[in-house]
């Protein structure tokens, strides 16, 4: 049972990350219908950016102090809003008319063009963190270890979550967002900007992508330039499980998936971990083509 | 008309190329090696050695008089590209090539450099590199199943370890060093509590690790790359698992300490002899002049062990004053106590490497490493 609860916990952690990301995938179809598979590099980009901050005001071997901390995830949560920004200015809005198809394609290639865009900046070599960033003390509870880092991130990313659905269905603008997200024509003929509605979730979508993305990099100390393509599949899976277009049903999807992930790993094979997990989204596909909460069209942003 | 003239010298020029190479004073090493990805430490490591070991022979007046030349071709350690790779090498006329890293990749290059008749060595210690029966292939490092004789002997008679998990990822290398270590510890009458796999490069092998908790090891090998070694070692520790970790061969390179972090101290690493730490002149000399070229030292053993294969090719050319693949790999066929960087060498009929002294590591607080065993 120990194990049990010790792969729950294993689970939970990464199925956060992973929901986290999988927001900025959600909200960006749930208003456009496209795909933004350049999301899961963006996200690459906050873990590059904030480790950066880290390095250059921290002393080689030594833990960086609170603050830097704080301003690390700041800093690359602004960083990569702005390149999120960017990213529709340039890459999406020209093709808002265009065939769905080119859309896709530009999402591939601003994909590419931000991978090998890190690799050039930060070296193709994997990039280690520093330890302490977050803290880091073992707590056994009934013989499950939790480990502070752990806790934080789980703790962080509910808060956030949490932020983001209230700011979705309790304030104005989260309003104007649910009703772009119904009709876009409909909501401009009440008076919403529904450009602004989409730079504002392309700010908030990669926002949350850098500090789900700064998270992997703090959690397992190292950063790849090609890791966004894994993550970003991982957290596109996540939404599609939870139904596409759905935040609550990201929040889910990232959570089962982490925790699926983790079971068949523990219990069936690590060997085939991966293989299960496209067999769960299949399966589920199978029985719900719209995901898990996808039918509450009404909720879907 | 200027393009038919053109074509015509392509055309010209590509027919006598290997005749015109010899001729033009030039010859060609191709170093085939990761240049990015998960391994781009290690490859470029090996394409600098590469080049550095051309410049000196080129600032000694050449190899037999002809200047050499370096050409590279990134495999990204991937079987795939390694095949592309070795097609992109014969097609520029390459003597010899250098590398790779990876035995999926050398092995994947493997057959395309032996129909071109181009002499190839890697540093690859998947067992089956040497028997295809290529005779133009040398292993410049020792195969896993030597280091797997040397780790089952450390774990069950020199730590006297009881309960020994196994973790391997599903590189052809990996899973040969797991299987061997496998063998080789239930030979020396050890108990294996634990077969099991990892995914390279997926950074989460906390699932995995739960499980093996449950076995309760005191010891946990790995056979994989320092990249998945580092991060297991790191998990192992926020789980509270207390066994003892020791590390394959690929787990010995600077970044394994900086991944793990502080749980870094401690582990074992088995492998021949870290480059520092090497007693050779030829080893001191080596160092020296990477150092003054490059500004900093070797990434792993593996930029030595390859440099040691093209310094043996070196030799013999030199020995047999001919650039006739099958005249050279005869030569190194019979080379015994050749002094190389990384001890004395030389090359049976199947072109394994000879001479290679095995020895476990422990990474101390600083991060260097200390000879644990064997201890005389």
């Amino acid at each position: 049972m120990e194990i049990f609860f010790q792969q729950l916990a294993n689970g939970l952690t990464v199925g956060s990350i992973y929901a986290l990301i999988a927001l900025g995938y959600t909200m960006v179809y749930g208003i456009l219908k496209l795909i933004n598979f350049a999301h899961g590099d963006l996200a690459v980009l906050g873990a590059f950016i904030g480790l950066t901050v880290i390095t250059s005001l921290t002393g080689a071997g030594a833990a960086p102090s609170h603050w830097v901390v704080i301003l690390a995830f700041v800093v690359a949560v602004l960083v990569v809003a702005i390149a999120g920004v960017l990213l529709e200015l340039t890459a999406y809005r020209p093709l808002r008319h265009a065939h769905r198809l080119s859309a896709v394609v530009s999402a591939l290639g601003a994909s590419m063009l931000l991978e090998n865009g890190i690799m050039l900046i930060w070296s193709p070599q994997t990039l280690t963190f520093p330890e302490g960033i977050l803290p880091s003390t073992n707590y056994v509870i009934g013989g499950v270890v939790l480990n502070s880092t752990q806790i934080l991130i789980v703790a962080i990313s509910f808060l956030l979550m949490l932020a983001l659905y209230l700011y979705v269905n309790k304030t104005r603008f989260g309003t104007a967002i649910r009703a772009s997200a119904i009709d876009q024509d409909a909501a401009r003929l009440m008076g919403i900007n529904v450009n602004r509605v989409i730079v504002s979730v392309f700010i908030l979508g990669p926002a949350l992508g850098a500090i789900g993305g700064l998270f992997i990099g703090i959690y397992y100390r190292q950063a790849v330039f090609d890791m966004g393509w894994i993550y970003g599949l991982n957290a596109f899976i996540a939404a599609i499980i939870g139904g596409i277009g759905n935040i609550p049903g990201a929040m889910l999807g990232g959570l089962l998936l982490g925790l699926f992930n983790s079971l068949a790993g523990g219990y069936i094979s690590s060997t085939w971990q991966e293989a299960i997990t496209f067999a769960l989204l299949i399966l589920i596909l199978l029985v719900r083509p719209t995901g898990i909460l996808g039918e509450r069209v009404a909720e879907k942003v | 008309m200027f393009k038919l003239k053109t074509l015509v010298a392509a055309t010209a020029i590509s027919l006598g190329m290997s005749a015109t190479a010899m001729a033009a004073g030039t010859v060609t090493f191709g170093v085939q090696a990761p240049i990015t990805g998960q391994y781009a430490n290690e490859g470029q490591g090996i394409e600098k050695a590469v080049k550095l070991l051309a410049k000196q022979l080129n600032d000694k007046g050449g190899l037999l008089g002809k200047t050499v030349k370096v050409v590279s071709c990134d495999d990204e350690g991937k079987a795939t590209q390694g095949a592309l790779c070795a097609r992109n090498l014969s097609n520029q006329n390459v003597f010899a090539v250098i590398g790779t890293y990876t035995s999926g990749a050398a092995g994947a290059a493997q057959p395309i450099y032996a129909r071109a008749n181009i002499l190839q060595t890697s540093d690859g210690t998947a067992e089956q590199l040497t028997q295809h029966g290529y005779k133009l292939f040398f292993r410049n490092a020792p195969p896993n199943s030597a280091e797997a004789k040397f780790t089952g002997e450390y774990l069950v008679k020199g730590k006297h370890y009881k309960r020994i998990a196994v973790l391997s990822d599903h590189s052809s290398f990996s899973k040969g060093l797991g299987d061997a270590v496998d063998e080789a510890v239930k030979k020396e009458g050890g108990n294996v509590v634990f077969r099991g796999y990892i995914n390279a490069g997926s950074q989460d092998y906390r699932s995995v690790l739960t499980t093996v908790k449950s076995k309760n090891p005191d010891v946990i090998y790995f056979s994989g790359y320092y990249s998945d070694g580092g991060l297991l070692r790191s998990q192992e520790k926020d789980l509270d698992i207390n066994a003892d970790f020791v590390g394959g061969d690929a787990n010995q390179n600077v970044k394994f300490a900086q991944i793990a972090g502080q749980a870094a101290t401690g582990t074992v690493i088995v492998n021949v002899p870290a480059p520092e730490n090497l007693p050779y002149k030829e080893a001191k000399d080596f160092l020296a002049d990477y150092k003054s070229m490059y500004g900093e030292l070797p990434p792993s053993i593996f930029t030595l062990t390859n440099a040691d294969g093209m310094r043996a090719i070196v030799k013999a050319v030199e020995a047999t004053k001919s650039f006739d693949p099958n005249k050279v790999a005869d030569y190194l066929h019979n080379l015994r106590n050749f002094p190389g960087i990384t001890g004395p060498m030389g090359f049976d009929k199947h072109g394994e490497r000879l001479g290679s002294a095995f020895q476990a590591f422990e990474i101390q607080p600083d991060g260097s490493y200390k000879t644990v065993y064997p201890t005389h």
